[in-house]
């Protein structure tokens, strides 16, 4: 296997870890040396060749070969069998759906938020449960990981260059989950987008951080949901949001599966009561311009229409806790986009 | 023992890019103008377009808007510009 990337020498493995630093090539966290043998592990599990072209970034005119992600992967310290994880993510980024130039060099700050769905996400033990957006699980911090070092190294989505976030958040170090298919109300979210049950899928989003919300009065999906509706309401930008995640952990899931509510009656039932008046909007100065007299009555929509909400599976057991996850920009800057996990 | 590290950067490959001649003088030019979509942004080209006209003697403005700030222009704001002005200001930050 013929690696074309530039090499570097270093004396040892921790001078190595150094000289990644000095390069430029972290996230600010230690990173594991990209050696030849970790590398070609990578392309094996992946099964390709390190020239193959995975995503052509349009608007920077990058390619992103095999080659790179696998040693971004390495970086991040990743498992070789999560290598083909990796590789669908970064083919979502290169689709002209996501929009890859806009949410990553925004001031907006979103950061992508992944999902894996199909039988993978079992095998690599990833997490769908407890501390979901936290730390300990391996695969969910460092696939994560790897997708934005090679935004980062490969793409050159640096901070204060081609990265102008004003805030950014967490969720840009990693922000990956599997949804827990084994509880879920609902199909798995895959299926749902047009995959097959068996099939292995993850799900990106431009997205800004999970925001919680508590409710533990109810025992009704509509109970659950006007919380949920009242803070996503007044949470979107002066354009609104062009999507919401919505995650639902254990003892809401519970809550929807025993009222028998489907996924879209989610997202119809909070498509409508989130809506908001014009003058509520121009109140909260989300809206500029006088006050006239329809504007009490007029309402304006959250999201362009119930589909912009993905609905999700995912959480620890126990509390009342979910969440929602605002999208970034436009409808028409960025849009989810799902793909296969492919493996040799 | 010695550790070789792999590059994940990419090296650019030398490619060149031409720049459309910029011509000596506005004057009677006639100017496109894309709005990216950002707030103010058509108040912000507007005045630009005013300024071009009135201190450079740029002959007439077309303002067309793109889809999103994110994404280039779309392919008719592209062939309205190439046949119908002979300078473009594009660019607008937040």
């Amino acid at each position: 296997m013929q690696l074309q990337s530039r090499s570097y020498d270093a004396p040892d493995m921790a001078q190595a870890i150094e000289l990644c630093y000095a390069r430029g090539w972290t996230d600010g966290l230690p990173v594991i040396p990209p050696t030849a043998d970790r590398i070609e592990s990578m392309l094996a599990a992946a099964g390709l060749a390190p020239d193959k072209q995975v995503a052509f970034i349009e608007n920077r005119q990058v390619s992103v070969t095999a080659e790179k992600i696998a040693i971004n992967a390495v970086l991040a310290g990743c498992k070789p069998e999560y290598m083909p994880v990796i590789v669908a993510a970064v083919e979502a980024l290169g689709d002209p759906l996501y929009g890859y130039h806009g949410p990553a060099t925004s001031t907006g700050g979103s950061a992508v938020f992944m999902v894996v769905n199909g039988p993978i996400a079992r095998e690599l033990e990833m997490n769908s449960g407890d501390n979901l957006f936290g730390p300990g699980w391996r695969p969910n911090a460092t696939i994560g990981r790897a997708v934005r070092l090679i935004m980062r190294n490969t793409i050159g989505t640096l901070p204060g260059e081609l990265d102008r976030s004003s805030l950014g958040h967490p969720g840009k170090y990693t922000f990956c989950i599997a949804e827990n298919e084994a509880e879920s109300p609902w199909p798995p979210l895959h299926v749902d987008r047009g995959f097959r049950r068996e099939q292995n899928a993850v799900t990106i989003m431009a997205a800004l951080g999970p925001h919680q919300f508590s409710n533990g009065l109810s025992s009704t999906p509509e109970g659950v949901l006007t919380t949920a509706c009242a803070q996503m309401r007044v949470s979107a930008g002066t354009a609104r949001q062009p999507f919401y995640a919505l995650v639902f952990a254990g003892e809401h899931m519970t809550v929807m599966k025993k009222a028998g509510w489907t996924r879209d009656q989610v997202k119809d039932y909070c498509f409508e009561n989130t809506k908001i008046s014009v003058a509520e909007l121009k109140r909260i100065k989300l809206k500029d311009g006088a006050f006239a007299a329809e504007d009490e009555k007029t309402l304006v929509p959250l999201v362009h229409s119930p589909q912009d909400f993905l609905v999700i599976a995912a959480g620890g057991a126990a509390g009342v806790q979910s969440a929602y996850i605002p999208g970034w920009g436009s409808r028409t800057g960025s849009q989810s986009v799902t793909k296969e996990i492919r493996r040799p | 023992m010695t550790v070789q590290i792999y590059d994940p950067t990419i090296e650019a490959k030398g490619r060149r890019i031409n720049y459309a001649p910029r011509p000596k003088s506005l004057e009677g030019l006639r100017v496109g103008l894309v709005d990216n979509s950002k707030f103010n942004s058509d108040q912000l080209l507007t005045r630009i377009a005013a300024i071009l006209e009135k201190d450079y003697g740029a002959k007439a403005h077309i303002m067309r808007r793109k889809r999103s700030a994110g994404v280039p222009p779309h392919q008719e704001i592209v062939d309205e510009f190439k046949s119908g002005c002979d300078v473009v200001v594009a660019g607008i930050g937040d």
